[in-house]
């Protein structure tokens, strides 16, 4: 049986902007303000909505921070789910596409 | 300290340029009795080059982008601009008089996820209002502009300037805001802000009426607290700067120009000749503002307020040197805790000149650089 | 007179005149109508309204005259007399309550202060770009409103109908007026140094030429509103144009009616500042 694909997006509600290797992000609508540590920054980053986070996880977290890809992977769906929860990623079973025309902040 | 000022003092120590104020015009529809900006278009930056102004404030890190004028809604590309701000992920804050905000421009500026709408409103009361802007209904297309945006769930503040016409309309004001849902905050000059984000506006209500805007607890929270005597300044103080101004703040004209705030006319680049960092980070005018500690100013670094003052170096600049005092500065630090400041006691004075009632100038940033046509002699054939 | 009278100070051109009636819904009329060109200046001239019971405006051709060895000015037409006096700057206008009287008798006095003063009122679009004025004008149907309808959002439209033009800092500078043409829309409040004026023609692609001096002449005179047929103004207005177009760079702008006709303008930089032939016309 095929894993079940997660993809992520960024809320076209929020700002965002890296600060010294920090992201700095804030979701308009309730002015919630949250700093990401570098691995939850290149999640954001990589949140395009067409790839999916298992590759996410394996291509982007695994290689550049050398951690087990189970423990990388639990964190990453921790997190995922931590922002999805503030508005500030979009979750589904679908690519993705509303944050197609924005920039990578 | 919370996460937001922690990210404030990080981008301040790093000299990031976290926030920015971008007037994208001085035209305005209002004519307010207390402004003294000249609302002519002396060669605004086009569509194009603020579009590319945005992407490189993107790219020096500019987090909070403030667009604000002027009456920004007179630019016919303001959408186009804002939507190009908001693909570059800026927070975005608007000020304006919203005078030109119906429900379709609330329902864009909600999709396009505006952070908050500063609006401003002089008084409860219509005629009080619409005589200042000199705008007939303004109050009651600014206030029906209110009702469009929070419709939208949009986070609106009114902001309230206080000058004589108005003073003793706080109060109705503060009411007002509370009944349509929205933040209040009184001309920030007075109301000491934490971005270091200043309004376009300088003006002082008489001394006396000062004293009871100071003491009052529904405008400043805890008055005591407000109000103390100001303490002793440690050495930490002393080896303080003052404001965020050109540490992690600046101010970009409609024509380009770069200023360490709306308040601090002193030019440090044009965007249209420089690339934005390169003025931010060589400017030798941004690392002058930059270099100045507490111990530094020449009046000011002796003044048992220095730890607690709001002394703004650009008002200080205007007033001379941007080491010495603002005497606007002065007065509020003595009104508001009834001590006398360095300043006045070196002039003589137990309490402030009086000054019953008279606005400071508005600040006027002219372009710098106004080009002159290239005239070139024609030759005449004999 | 009934009731007491209420003012509201109009500026255009920088030029504010105090506007008083007596009668409050006429007030909020003319407020409405010129929003944005309220002022708070000391008012330089009066003009005080007496309202008569409703009528139609009429499309007849407007009176300006004085008579013999008097200085005051008499304005009129099927919809509304007024009476100005330049010495003492006040006047007394008596007209029904529509706004289309208002515009034109404020419109008749401001070319009056303005002829007196160097300058003009032109049928004419005005827009400023890069911080320069630049004026459209010609016959209706030229091209005036979809010169305006075609200018890009970065470009300050001062209006699509009636130029407002007076002498100033070496030069002359264009004011926005509230005169609305089909745009139906005040332009804006705004004033910057007249950089060209442009006669508008509409063809098969963008071109500038070079308007001889007299042609120049002529045709600015031709779209100058002055409505006075008095010996010594149209003396004075001939002088004007003469000074402008020797001022001020006059191109005949020949137009494709896309955007692409305000790069033209965007790039438009005179090669000299006066409009001297190549060769003189008498040759």
């Amino acid at each position: 049986m095929p894993e079940r694909c997660t993809y992520i997006a960024r809320s076209t509600a929020i700002a965002a902007r890296a600060l010294a290797g920090e992201m700095m992000v804030m979701n308009s609508t309730d002015s919630t303000f949250f700093t990401l540590n570098e691995v939850a920054t290149a999640i954001f980053q990589a949140a395009d909505g067409r790839t999916p986070l298992r590759d996410i996880v394996r291509d982007r977290i695994c290689e550049q921070f050398d951690v087990d890809i189970e423990q990388a992977q639990t964190d990453a769906e921790q997190f995922v789910a931590e922002l999805s929860g503030h508005g500030i990623l979009l979750v589904s079973s679908q690519p993705l596409s509303s944050d197609s025309t924005r920039e990578t902040p | 300290m919370s996460l937001m000022s922690e990210v404030g003092q990080k981008a301040f120590d790093l000299g990031v340029p976290i926030a920015v104020h971008l007037d994208v015009t001085y035209r305005c529809n209002e004519r307010c009795v207390h402004c003294y900006l000249d609302h002519d278009d002396h060669g605004e930056m086009t569509t194009s080059e603020i579009k590319g102004v945005l992407d490189q404030l993107a790219e020096a890190g500019v987090f909070f982008l403030t667009f604000s004028g002027g009456e920004v809604f007179l630019r016919r590309d303001f959408f186009e601009l804002v939507e190009h701000a908001r693909r570059l992920m800026f927070n975005v804050k608007i000020k304006t008089n919203a005078v030109m905000i119906h429900e379709a421009e609330a329902r864009r500026l909600r999709e396009l996820g505006i952070d908050t709408i500063q609006i401003s409103v002089y008084s409860h009361r219509a005629e009080v209002h619409d005589a200042i802007t000199k705008l007939p209904h303004s109050f009651e297309r600014t206030i029906n502009a209110i009702r469009f945006l929070r419709e939208q769930g949009l986070r609106v503040t009114i902001a309230n300037v206080l000058m004589t016409a108005n003073s003793s309309d706080h109060a109705g004001v503060q009411k007002l805001a509370a009944e349509l849902d929205v933040h209040y905050t009184l001309d920030p000059t007075i109301t000491p802000m934490m971005d270091g984000d200043t309004s376009v506006l300088s003006l002082r209500i008489p001394g006396e009426e000062l004293t009871e805007v100071f003491h009052n607890p529904a405008l400043v929270g805890n008055q005591e607290e407000f109000c103390a005597p100001p303490k002793p300044p440690s050495e930490q103080d002393l080896e303080g700067y003052s404001c965020s101004a050109g540490h992690s703040f600046c101010y970009i004209s409609p024509y380009g120009d770069v200023f360490p705030c709306v308040q601090f006319p002193l030019p440090t680049g044009n965007i249209r000749q420089q690339k934005f960092l390169d003025i931010w980070n060589h400017s030798p005018e941004m690392k002058e503002v930059r270099s100045i500690q507490a111990k530094d100013l020449t009046t000011c670094s002796s003044c048992s307020h220095v730890s607690s003052c709001t002394r703004c170096p650009g008002l200080a600049y205007m007033e001379g040197s941007m080491r010495g005092p603002s005497t606007a500065d002065c007065e509020k630090s003595f009104y508001r805790t009834g001590v006398p400041t360095a300043n006045m006691l070196q002039q003589g004075l137990s309490k402030p000149r009086s000054t019953s009632g008279n606005t400071v100038p508005l600040i006027q940033i002219r372009p710098l650089q106004i080009q002159p046509i290239e005239v070139q002699p024609v030759e005449i054939p004999a | 007179m009934a009731g007491s009278q209420k003012t509201a100070c109009v500026e255009i051109g920088g030029i504010p005149i105090a506007l008083s009636t007596s009668d409050d819904r006429f007030l909020d009329l003319l407020r409405h109508r010129y929003e944005g060109f309220l002022s708070a200046s000391p008012p330089e001239f009066e003009l005080e309204f007496d309202l008569t019971p409703a009528g139609s405006v009429s499309d007849d051709d407007v009176r300006v005259r004085r008579n013999d060895g008097d200085d005051e000015w008499i304005i009129e037409r099927g919809d509304f007399h007024a009476r100005w006096d330049p010495r003492t700057g006040r006047g007394r206008v008596r007209q029904n309550a529509n706004p289309y009287s208002l515009d034109s008798v404020l419109r008749i006095l401001h070319s009056l202060i303005l002829a007196e003063r160097g300058g003009f009122l032109l049928h004419a679009a005005s827009a400023i770009c890069n911080g320069r004025a630049y004026l459209f004008s010609g016959v209706s149907g030229a091209g005036k409103t979809t010169m305006t309808r075609l200018a890009p959002p970065d470009i300050t439209l001062l209006t699509d109908e009636i130029s407002y033009v007076r002498p100033g800092g070496g030069g002359y500078s264009a004011f926005g007026t509230p005169f609305a043409g089909e745009l139906a829309r005040a332009g804006e409040n705004c004033t910057a140094p007249v950089s060209a004026l442009f006669f508008l023609e509409q063809g098969p692609e963008n071109r500038v030429d070079v308007l001889p001096c007299a042609e120049a002449v002529r045709r600015l005179m031709r779209n100058m509103l002055f409505f006075a047929a008095d010996p010594g103004l149209v003396e004075r207005l001939f002088a004007t144009a003469c000074d402008f177009v020797d001022t001020v760079p006059i191109r005949l702008l020949t137009f494709y009616p896309d955007a692409s006709v305000w790069d033209v303008v965007r790039n438009f930089a005179p090669d000299f500042n006066r409009n001297i032939q190549g060769v003189p016309e008498h040759a």
